[in-house]
Parts: structure tokens; sequence; C-alpha cells
């Protein structure tokens, strides 16, 4: 298996882990760096991503002994390593954790992106989903939770199943696409992987996600709307969950002339709803082509333990965690592997993530622009499926433009119909 | 006369707000004393955007009407619309300990155990409205209280939506120190005037077609089967037509209403329609077929999603309904009824308040359907006995709570 030259890896885990990178493919095409892993060859073999690991069928924990070796092959020399797939059932809850350790142990930046199960899929799911969760905070330098329930708005009455799963993996792409755009953030304005744990660090915590897209004059009013409905925003009985945070991550994603007053806006919109005391760290990818639609995603947490920042004294011998810490048996317990591990200072998290970072940040999204043109479509229906909203090319919108949008089976119908049916008409002439 | 009570329409529309007085006959019917009407601003899609100003509308609506009518206004009944209203059918049971008679009590609780399901957290109920009755299996018990059983299980059609959305509404009205009576669905009110008892029982589709949205609901064996709200109506087309003609909003807004046609444009009779200059203006000449296309593919579009709407809102829900009711502001636009019997594939009739009396020339005008509903609707409720029948009763929700509030 060819070892791919990118510096992070993004491994999609289980089915829902590997249908998410298989929709990550197919919306950008030309992503390297994704590794598939499952115990299901059936869905392994139907996926388009290149490097895949079959995990042998029966006890996971056999499996993981078989396929550890290799594993470790593939992420060695990556900056960083995000785990993405779905707890609570066997494959996910088991191997999620343990490949974490993985890469940890091997001194990599290591995240996660992970979706718990609907309450309907039963009390055994969510109980194991919970525990791999715990043992993933603690083992983690961050970790996307996705609560699938409160992404159904609560209302599971309404929601089709077949519906409520496509949305998780949709959301579960775009928060994918957060982390990997937030960790390679590069210039005057980024985003630090000390904060990234900062904010997603804490054990126990509720992440909260907004996802928006849009085009046009008005995209980034527009987007910060769309990404301001996301249901993973709200805490039950609380409203904007915004409030509850001390720090928010907003990454900013598209053409080359985001400019500093849009920026400066929508910064100044955000701090009108969390307050104050919130602290905001803008990360900004510049430089698809003009006319490319703005991509904005905010991750936040609420609650949660915070763990124990390392000592400063003991930076230095957490640089070389591989010699502190023995080969992993997966089968024995996680959590306690976990909490030994040792935690990366904040400072040099920075050090090393940073020029990495830097160096690596057009490779990570290596077609990032090209194909948010190309197939403007695809994406946009991401962005539908999310957030109920769509983004087409740059139609008129008209006095609709300041509006919130009317978005019906997935079309904007604030744009008229003639346009979106593609209608020629005779203009009127002048007299 | 005897027994005579007034009541207030509140309709705060994209386009007017409209306030309706209205006096109870003796013979269940109303009586229009008036209307009280301002061009509306600070409303979008049926949702206010700018409470300062619709504050200030409505106050001159109130104004307008109290001047017309002679009548001090103190409470009025407010209609509510806008996209963020949902709604489904919801079975609720109750399981009697032995057989016996059952009871008003049991008519409640078994209400309230249809309303425990998971609604959106920011979400509020805004009516739980009966559809029938049914006691150990027997279907469409008319009268439960009669019969005896084990056990009592009854359907409603639940309406929700964002609460402080529709508190935005309520918020705007008390500033001005007017009494809510209660907050009831655009759609519920039209069809109180807009449909006879027959079209309920034989199964009809409403339609009410105003500047900001388009609300329409399924009535199926004389009772509420679907209900639902589409944030399009006059509005987009009059943008359609500024988009795709290249003319100022309000120019767009006058040729739709004088030359506008919503019938296919391949029986189109063609040419050109001249616009003068005027000083705002530089005149020039549009192309009918152009104009009409706009015009058509918005409507059929509009009456597309209904249809959709409906089909997946129930199997063969479709099927049952036997006819189309159009009303609202924007029915009046030319061909609307030949392109919804297009979609529909049933007859459709342009409609607007009926049974009611007073100035005529007010409820002839569809546009006013939902703020003269609202009366009628308030005369229903207020009566306190089964309006029309047993199947109509309406129970309150959230309406009965923000009357006790706003007194």
């Amino acid at each position: 298996m060819s070892t791919s030259p990118s510096r992070r890896i993004l491994v999609g885990i289980g089915n829902a882990g590997v249908t998410v990178l298989d929709l990550l493919s197919v919306e950008y095409p030309g992503m390297t760096g994704l590794l598939a892993v499952n115990n299901d060859p059936d869905s392994l073999n139907a996926s388009i991503v290149r490097d895949k690991i079959e995990v042998p069928e029966g006890d996971p924990g056999e499996g993981f002994r078989v396929i550890d070796d290799e594993f470790g092959r593939t992420v060695e020399g990556s900056s960083a390593v995000i785990l993405c797939g779905g707890l609570g059932g066997e494959t996910g809850s088991f191997l999620l954790p343990a490949l974490a350790i993985r890469a940890k142990s091997a001194g990599l930046t290591t995240m996660a992106c992970v979706g718990m199960p609907f309450s309907f899929e039963g009390k055994h799911k969510r109980d194991l989903a919970e525990r791999a969760l715990e043992k993933l905070q603690e083992i983690c330098d961050a970790v996307v939770v996705i609560g699938n329930d409160q992404l159904s708005g609560g209302s599971p009455s309404i929601a089709a199943v077949g519906e409520a799963f496509v949305l998780s993996d949709r959301t579960l792409l775009a928060a994918l696409l957060a982390l990997t755009g937030m960790i390679s953030t590069s210039g005057p304005v980024k985003i630090t992987r000390a904060d990234i744990h900062h904010v997603l660090g804490k054990p126990g915590a509720i992440t909260h996600f907004g996802f928006g897209k849009a085009e046009g004059s008005n995209r980034l009013h527009e987007a910060l709307e769309r990404a301001l409905k996301s249901p993973l925003l709200t805490l039950p009985g609380k409203g904007m969950a915004l409030k509850e945070s001390s720090m928010i991550l907003l990454l900013l994603r598209g053409a080359k002339d985001i400019s500093f007053a849009e920026v400066q806006a929508v910064v100044g919109k955000i701090e009108q709803i969390a307050g104050d005391n919130c602290q905001i760290k803008v990360g900004v990818h510049a430089d698809g082509p003009l006319g490319s639609a703005l991509e904005l995603y905010l991750l936040a947490s609420s609650g949660g333990t915070v763990r124990k920042p390392a000592k400063p004294s003991e930076s230095n011998e957490t640089g070389e965690p591989n010699s502190a810490i023995s080969p992993i048996s997966p089968i024995s317990p996680v959590s306690q592997i976990g909490t030994k591990l040792p935690q990366p200072s904040r400072g040099e998290e920075i050090s090393s993530g940073h020029s990495e970072g830097e160096k690596g940040a057009d490779e990570l999204f290596p077609v990032q622009t090209k194909p948010t043109s190309k197939s403007g479509k695809k994406a946009a229906a991401t962005s539908k499926q999310m957030q109920g909203t769509l983004a087409l090319d740059t139609y008129q919108r008209g006095r609709f433009d300041k509006s919130e949008p009317t978005i019906v089976e997935g079309e904007d119908l604030d744009i008229p119909t003639f346009l979106r049916k593609g209608i020629k008409l005779n203009p009127p002439t002048r007299k | 006369m005897a027994n005579e009570q007034i009541f207030v329409g509140l309709e705060i529309g994209t386009t007017k707000i409209s306030v309706i007085v209205a006096e109870a006959r003796d013979d269940d019917q109303i009586s229009i004393l008036g209307v009280g009407e301002t061009p509306s601003r600070g409303v979008r899609k049926g949702e206010i955007v700018d409470m300062e100003t619709v504050t200030e509308c409505v106050r001159e609506a109130i104004l307008d009407a109290e001047d017309k009518t002679n009548v001090e206004i103190g409470n009025v009944w407010v209609a509510i619309t806008g996209s963020h209203l949902a709604s489904f059918n919801n079975r609720g049971s109750l399981a009697l300990r032995a057989e016996r008679q059952i009871e008003p009590e049991d008519l409640e609780a078994v209400e309230v155990n249809a309303k425990e399901v998971a609604i959106p957290t920011p979400n509020t109920f805004l009516h739980t409205i009966l559809q029938a009755y049914h006691v150990d299996g027997n279907q469409n018990v008319i009268d439960p209280l009669k019969s005896e059983g084990a056990l009592l299980e009854a359907d409603f059609h639940i309406v929700h939506g964002i609460k402080t959305r529709i508190h935005n509404t309520l918020r705007c009205i008390e500033s001005l120190k007017i009494g809510i009576e209660d907050v009831v669905l655009s759609s519920l009110a039209s069809a109180q005037v807009v449909l006879s008892q027959d079209q309920k029982n034989y199964g009809a589709l409403m339609i009410d077609i105003g500047g900001g949205t388009t609300d329409y609901l399924v009535y199926i064996d004389g009772a509420i089967r679907h209900s639902g709200v589409l944030a399009l109506g006059g509005d987009h087309i009059t943008n359609d037509i500024s988009v795709g003609l290249r003319l100022p909003i309000a120019r767009a807004e006058l040729l739709k209403i004088e030359e506008g046609s919503a019938s296919d444009p391949v029986s189109s009779e063609g040419g050109f329609i001249s616009l003068k200059n005027d000083p705002r203006f530089l005149g020039c000449d549009v192309d009918r077929v152009s104009l009409e296309t706009i015009i058509h593919l918005r409507v059929k579009e509009i009456f597309e999603l209904i249809r959709r709407d409906i089909e997946s809102s129930g199997e063969g829900m479709m099927d049952l309904i036997r006819g189309v009711m159009i009303t609202g502001g924007c029915s009046k636009l030319k061909g609307i009824a030949q392109v919804a019997e297009e979609v529909f594939d049933i007859p459709v009739e342009l409609t607007r308040a009926r049974n009611v009396s007073g100035a005529t020339q007010i409820f002839e005008d569809p546009q006013y359907s939902t703020a003269i509903g609202l009366t009628k609707y308030a005369r229903l409720v207020t009566k306190n006995i089964a309006p029309e029948s047993m199947l109509d009763r309406f129970t309150q929700g959230l309406g009965s709570l923000f009357k006790k509030r706003s007194r």
C-alpha cells in the first residue's frame, strides 16, 4: 500500500466513516491522505477511497491486532491523524479508540470526529458509544461530537429515518472538513492547534457546530445566517449555545477576495451573539478563484472538564511520547492506557503543528478551490442537506437578497423560477 | 339585537395590515361593520422583521378601523403565518380502567396524550385540532360522551411553530395596549369563511395566496387533515418580473396587476406592452410572452410544491380532495385558476368570504378572507357550542394561554 505524501491523514472507520470519506472524495476529487478502515469487505470494496485497510471480520480486538502494524506504517510521517466514524456499533466503538491510541503513541496530533447514535437505536448502542467517547476524549487532542438526536432537532417523529442518517453523514463530513481546514490555516490570521485543543479537548464537553455556504455579494451574511441555524448550535432550554462557550473557532474558506471588512463584520456578529467574554479565533483559507462560494464553519463547546494541562517542566519529556509508551494491546482497557498518555503541552503543540501546518496548508486542501466551482451543485447539496440551504451559482435574488431564504426541497425559491429552469426571455426594448 | 357581540380580526400581512370589525348576529352569521387598513412595512414573508415599524402600522390600521366603525377596539383575534409553522397528525389514546361511559375529562386526557410528541425545542404548540374520535376501535364516533368503552382514541391535527416568532407578533400588539383573544393559523381562519361545510365534508383544498406567503389547508370528511405554509407569494412574482425584465419593483408590481397573467404563454396573444416614461423611469416595451412565462412558471411551481407536499404527507390524500378553493390577494391574478386546474386536475374555484353580511365590497375582495375568517372563527369558538359539527371543534393549546396573559 502506498503511503500518502500528505501531511495529515483522514481515517474513516466503520461503515459511517467510510461513507463520509466517499462523500468527501466525490466532492473534493483529488484530495489525498484518505484511509478507509472497515471490517465489512463489501463496504470497503464499494468505497472509492484509494487506500484501504481491511480488518478481518469477527472480534474487533483480534482484528485490530492484525492491522495494527499496517495502520502504524500508513500514518507514519504525517503530522496529524483525524479519525472519523460513528460510535455505537461494535466496529467503530472499538476501533476508533484503539487507532487513536496507536496514532497518539506514535507522537502524532490525533483528533476525532464522531457521530453519536440516535436514541431510537437503543440503549446498548448508546452505552457503548458513550464509553468509547469517554476514551476518545481522554486520548485525543480534540474530539468533535455530532449528536444525531440533537441534529434531527429532537423531532424524530417527523423526520424520515433514511433522511436522518443522510443528514448525520453529511454533518459528519462538514465537521471533518472544518477540523481539517482548521488545523491547516496559515498566514496572519490562523487557528493554532492549541486553540483547537482548548475548545475540543475537554472530556465530557458538548460540541457545537454550524456550517453555512453562500455566494454573491451578500455571501458572508447568508453563510453566517445558515450556519447559525444549525440545531447543533442550540442548547435545549438555553437557546444559543455560543453564549456558553469561552472560545469559538471560526473558519472561512473561499475566494481570494474575502475582504478584511467581511471578516470583521462576521466576527462582530458572532461577538454580539456570544458576548464579550468569548474569544473568537479566526482562520481564513482565501485561495479560491474569484466568485467561488464562501464556506463558513463554527466550532465551539460547552460544559466538560478541563484536562490538567501538562506542567511546563514536563514539556521537554513529552517531546518523545514514543519512548514513554509501550506497544499497546488493543484488548487492554483503553481508558487506563489513555490516562497514562502524556499530554503534550500547549506550547509544544503550537510549535510542532505550526511549521508543518504552514508548509502543508496548501497540500492539505490540494483541490479545495476548483471543485467548489466545478462541482458546485454537489457541494451545494451538502449545505442544503445540512442547513436547509442551497447555494446556487450567483443568481439574482432581487429584493429577497437580504431576507431569510425560502428553501423547499433543496431549492432556493427566492431565485426566480425562470432562472432556475434556465429559460431565456426577451429583454425589454428601451425607447 | 340580543346577544350582540363584536369581534375584531387582525391580520398582519406582508402587503397590508387589515383590521376587520364584525358583529355576531343571532343566526350564527357575522356582519361586517368595517375595515381598517394600512400598507404593511417591516413584514417579510409573513413574519415581522422590523418591530417598531410594524407596531406603528398596526396602530394606524386599528385607528382607521375605529374611525370607520365607531367601535373602540380592546381585544383582537390575530392571524399568524410564516414558514416556521409546521404540522402533523397524531393519535392520542387513553385506556379506561374499566368499561364505562366516557367523561369530558377523558376527552381532555386523550388530547394531552396526543400532544406528547417531540417537537423541536424552540417550538410551541399553536393548535391541536380534533379530527375524529374512536371508541374501542369503532372509527369516527361523532359524540364519544354518550358511548361506553374501554379504549378512547382520538386523531388530532397538530400545528406548531417557533415560540419567539409567534411572540414577536404578540409583543407588537400588546405594546399598543390591545388585548389578544387568541392566535389563529391564517389558513384556519380563512377556511372558516371560504369553505362551506359541504366542501369540508366532501374533501377540499383551500389555498390562500397572499403577498409574502401561501397558506393552505386540506379538509377531508369534515376534518383538517393537512396544513402548510409556503413562504412564497405575490411578492415573488413581482420580484421575478423585476429581475427578468429589469424593471424597478414598483413598476414590476404595476405591470403584474395591470397586464399580468398566469396562463400558459403558449396561448398568449403576444406582442409588446408599452411602459411609459416617468420622471424616475425610462420607458420601454416589454415582450408579453416573456412576462407571462415568468408568472406562469412561478405560479405553477407554487401549486406543484403544494401538491407534492400533500402527496408526501398522506398516501392517497390527493385522491380524496374533490375541489380546490383559491383565495387571497394574489388570487386576483388572471389565469391563476387554469394553472391550478392543470396541476391538481380537479375543479378549481376562485373564492372569497361567504356567509357573511355587511359592507359587500369588503367581503367580496379575496384579500380580506383571513381577517374576516378570524371574526367567524371567534364567533364559533366563543359561542361555546360545537361549531358547525362536532368534528370542527377547536381545542386551544397555546391560544388560551395567551388569552390569560393578555388580560
